[in-house]
């Protein structure tokens, strides 16, 4: 064998084997060990990934099991399978009635090893509890196991009967019921525990670690801040208004604007929390904080108060209302069309697209985008509830965007996100975090708040408000005894592609009494269609405002609201104060504690 | 001649290849397995029957697979790799056409008293035909794009078919486990991110291909708390049961949350939930580690590999055994959205155990042939003595 021949065999080596060359071989000085190498950093990045990949599982795993779960594994160790009892904290409304509470009961399970006739003593059992499927259980009965479940939350009668029967293997266990007196009331708010009492949605989901755990079974009830008897005449209003205007739906809010707090909360169609395994996902559905949807108009009154308070708009200004407004190819008119020059009141008060649109532009994007951050209008709302939702708005804020943001569209907010700025424009210019829980009169009042606008920019808002309600769109609100300020907002849906033109959400919100406001009210109607005493108008002015009037003029008595003074509409410059609201307020629980 | 007695390469008799099977890597894969039955045995509240028993047959059956693959001759299987990718595609496509449809799936087909699950012997068959292909591929070519257009179809084609069936999540693994070999070949990392960009553009495209079930459970694990009582309940109640179980466990057949029912399909894909409600965070965590232990192993044994073919194929499998794990526990721990992937090796199932040991029994035949050479062009074995 000569070096040439093992030349030459090399060569064939070359091309045949590059791939699996080895340091014995040399190949091209470059390529003899890349593959190689490749390989192994490849190998070494892959490992990393993997071993990334487990961190992350473990971490995870650390989480779960540790960390989040403080008081659910204190529970969960101290009861096994065969002993699992959990209770709940009551929850009561702002004048302690109760909200929900807990029913002891006995539930019947079956230790299969002890059964001595299981046929017989079925067919026994079926003759008190007749729902129970004989079949099912005598299969799971023989197939052995040491804990099976028959019924729960039995009836005293029930359990007395069965035990009569003298039936070995069949055992009970006390459980807690979790019970909601109210049933349909508050059920989105309240939300519900499910069959193992542990909650699943609403306050009961999200306080679930306030009111479960050993720590808390003799804790005090859970005070909110709703109030049943407000919360009925919203309930009441709105499923009335839903049914004349053959609405798909509709939610409503009361706020105190003072405090955040949320007096009632509802959304239709609702369903009874005790009865809460035959909802539909549609009932389970929370339009008022987990919904978001344009809300049209009802944004002019943001616009107004930016503009007037950021000193570029003056009052006195006015704009071209004569034709609409083209922009690029699109047109921006108006609902109600004034065919002429418009004030900033006017275009209040009469609504106009095409002035608001004007004023936004003189504002300008990054004020506007800024402002309504300001406002929380671009992030979800934390509140006590899991249900919140996340307001759409442009990912891009182009001038086409400020112009409709301006009058409500291409931004999609929550009805809460709505009455929570709301409340900001006629408290003074405060915002503040609304809240379920019910705040202290004596720690938590003048709960700090983020100043927005200017107090003279929010008298002035009121004032365009209560001109909004007596000369304009949202007439209708009018109630006796108190004044009323507020806008309207009908806003047609989205769909694929543009807009619905039938198919609107109509929106009102009213502060009253609007010359010192307490409380803030929300109306939504999800499509309402108009009837004849609407002149088959679906529009806000027409379906949501009255009924937002005829809620304020019931729970303005209730919540101890004094009668608003005739013709004295505005003393100046009125520094916003509540005394004689306390004074009533104070006497009502005096008396409220007397005949209880 | 020292230098050419280094290649010299001999035909390993079977006794040799016998005595050089990995009993080591055996060894680790029984650890899950035996753990599996155990759970299984809990699951059933202490019995042996429906579940352990059954799996216990299954394991039996596949390690005698496993052992028979592992000293299978190297160059047979080099032969067969594209023979098996397309007999599992003709399986997917008869699938297709004669399958069982089972809760709206067309996924089963039958064969006597047998059920088989083609999507899942598609996973190794196309790990075998994407680590012959790169085999015979000259390291100098792998820069250019045109190598990969044969290799893309080579996934494409079987994910689009599992994707029909429709399934989702075994779709996504076969993407997964294919990308992850053109990786391991060595294709530049910049034609790996258009192709990224590339299938995030497809996606909308998939979405009107999936069925209304599957979109509500993507949805679902953004927020699995918004739809407590539907589809966001199992992953809720699965989190309780992890939550639940505290550091030691609560001990076999304690698992309150497992054993009320309030978890169903314990046995087969939440099982996990099961062993870590029972056997706690330290029980949890150390199955996670001999997990990693199988796959660090397995990988290892690929590198040793003096073939491409040998490597792609064990680095291969073990990527896919990965992902199956990462992908189940994930998804119980709502990190991922729930897809139908069993946890290996202990979920209940013989689909993917079946699958499991043949993976098995290749990576064991890599080890077998480590020093074993084989030319890009699969007749050209090395000369067999020195000229």
């Amino acid at each position: 064998m000569t070096d040439l021949s093992v030349k030459s065999w090399k060569k064939q080596r070359n091309e045949e084997e590059s791939l699996n060359s080895q340091e014995g071989l040399k190949l091209g000085k470059n390529n003899a060990k890349k593959p190689l190498e490749l390989a192994r950093t490849r190998l070494i990045v892959a490992g990393f990934i993997f071993t990334a990949c487990f961190l992350v599982l473990g971490t995870r795993l650390l989480d779960l099991s540790l960390i989040g779960t403080d008081t659910e594994s204190v529970t969960s160790r101290n009861y096994t399978a065969a002993e699992m009892t959990l209770a709940r904290r009551d929850i009561v409304d702002r004048n302690n009635i109760v909200l929900a509470t807990n029913l002891p009961t006995d539930s019947l399970f079956v230790e299969p090893k002890e059964v001595l006739e299981p046929e017989k003593s079925l067919a026994k059992i079926k003759t008190v509890l007749p729902r129970i499927n004989i079949n099912s259980l005598l299969s799971v009965i023989n197939s052995g196991g040491s804990f099976h479940w028959i019924a729960r939350n039995l009836t005293p009668e029930q359990v007395w009967q069965i035990n009569n029967l003298g039936l070995p293997g069949f055992k009970f266990i006390k459980e807690e019921k979790r019970v909601y007196p109210h049933g349909s009331l508050f059920a989105h708010a309240l939300g519900f525990a499910g069959v193992d009492n542990r909650g699943l949605t609403g306050i009961e989901a999200s306080l679930d670690n306030r009111l479960t755990g050993v720590a808390n079974v003799n804790a005090e009830p859970l005070k909110t801040s709703l109030d049943v008897r407000v919360q009925h005449a919203l309930t009441l209003e709105l499923s009335e208004a839903m049914a004349s205007f053959k609405a798909k739906g509709a939610s409503g809010l009361v706020i105190d604007v003072h405090t955040g707090e949320l007096i009632a909360m509802a959304s239709l169609p609702s369903f009874d929390l005790n009865l809460y395994k035959e909802s539909s996902a549609n009932e389970r559905f929370n339009r008022a904080t987990l919904g978001v949807y344009e809300l049209g108009s009802v944004f002019k009154a943001f616009n107004t108060a930016l503009a007037l308070d950021s000193g570029l708009v003056k009052i006195e200004d006015s704009y071209d209302a004569t034709k609409p407004l083209k922009v690029s190819r699109y047109f921006i008119r108006d609902d109600h069309p004034e065919n002429r020059w418009l004030t900033v009141p006017e275009i209040f008060i009469h609504s106009s697209n095409i002035g608001s649109a004007q004023i936004a532009m003189d504002i300008g994007s990054e004020r506007q985008r800024k402002f309504l951050s300001q406002l929380g209008m671009l992030e979800p709302i934390k509140l006590e509830i899991p249900e919140s939702g996340r307001p759409l708005s442009p990912s891009k804020w182009r001038d086409i965007n400020t112009m409709t943001v301006a009058y409500g569209h291409g931004i999609a907010v929550t009805p809460l996100h709505a009455i929570n700025g709301f409340a900001a424009m006629v408290n003074g210019g405060i915002k503040r975090q609304p809240t379920l829980l019910y705040q202290d009169e004596i720690h938590n009042r003048n709960i700090s708040g983020k100043r927005v606008i200017g107090a003279d920019t929010s008298l002035t808002m009121r004032k365009l408000m209560y001109r909004a309600v007596t000369e304009g769109t949202g007439s209708n609100a009018q109630v006796e005894g108190y004044l009323v300020g507020g806008k309207t907002g009908t806003a047609e849906k989205a769909k694929a592609g543009g807009y619905e033109r039938k198919a609107v959400i109509s929106t009102f919100i009213a502060a009253f009494p609007i010359e010192n406001p307490l409380y803030a009210v929300l109306v939504s109607l999800d499509e309402p269609r108009g009837n004849k005493h609407t002149h088959n108008y679906a529009g806000a002015g027409w379906t949501a405002a009255p009924a937002t009037g005829r809620i304020i003029s019931k729970i303005g008595p209730l919540l101890g609201v004094p009668p608003s003074t005739a013709n004295i509409a505005f003393p100046a410059e009125q520094k916003i104060t509540r005394p004689i609201k306390n004074i009533i307020r104070t006497e009502f629980r005096r008396s409220e504690s007397a005949t209880f | 001649m020292s230098l050419a007695g280094k290649h010299i390469q001999r035909d390993l008799n079977f006794i040799e290849r016998v005595f050089k099977i990995n009993w080591v890597f055996i060894f680790l894969i029984c650890c899950p397995a035996s753990l599996g039955f155990l759970m299984l045995y809990s699951a059933a509240d202490g019995n042996i029957e429906p579940w352990a028993k059954a799996q216990m047959i299954r394991f039996g059956i596949g390690f005698f697979l496993m052992l028979g693959i592992a000293i299978l001759d190297f160059r047979i299987l080099l032969k067969l790799a594209y023979w098996f990718y397309g007999a599992s595609i003709i399986l997917l496509i008869a699938v297709e056409l004669l399958g069982d449809t089972a809760m709206g799936a067309t996924r089963w087909i039958s064969i006597g008293q047998v059920q088989l699950q083609p999507s899942e012997l598609m996973k190794i068959g196309l790990i075998l035909g994407l680590a012959k292909y790169f085999h015979g591929i000259n390291f100098e070519d792998i820069g250019r794009l045109r190598v990969y257009i044969i290799p893309f179809f080579l996934i494409l084609l079987p994910a689009g078919l599992v994707l029909k069936q429709p399934d989702l999540g075994t779709a996504i693994l076969l993407i997964l486990a294919g990308s992850s070999i053109f990786f391991l070949a060595g294709i530049r990392i910049w034609k790996m991110a258009i192709a990224l960009c590339l299938v995030i553009g497809i996606v909308p495209v998939i979405w009107q291909f999936l069925r209304d079930y599957q979109k509500v459970r993507v949805l679902n694990f953004l927020d699995p708390e918004s739809d407590a009582l539907g589809a966001g309940y199992h992953i809720l109640q699965s989190k309780i049961a992890l939550g639940s179980g505290g550091i030691f466990g609560k001990g076999l057949m304690q698992g309150s949350q497992t054993h009320l029912n309030f978890l169903p399909e314990k046995q087969t894909d939440f099982i996990f939930t099961m062993l870590a409600e029972e056997l706690g965070l330290v029980g949890a965590l150390g199955v996670i580690f001999l997990y990693m232990l199988i796959i660090s192993y397995g990988m290892f044994i690929g590198l040793k590999s003096s073939t491409q073919f040998g490597k792609l194929l064990a680095m291969g499998i073990m990527v896919t055994f990965f992902l199956y794990v990462f992908v189940n526990i994930s998804m119980v721990m709502g990190i991922l959205p729930v897809v139908g992937v069993p946890l290996p090796l202990i979920s209940y199932g013989g689909s993917a155990m079946l699958t499991l040991m043949l993976g098995f029994g290749l990576v064991l035949n890599v080890w077998v042939n480590r020093e074993f050479r084989i030319g890009r062009r699969p007749n050209s074995i090395l000369p067999h003595s020195n000229i």
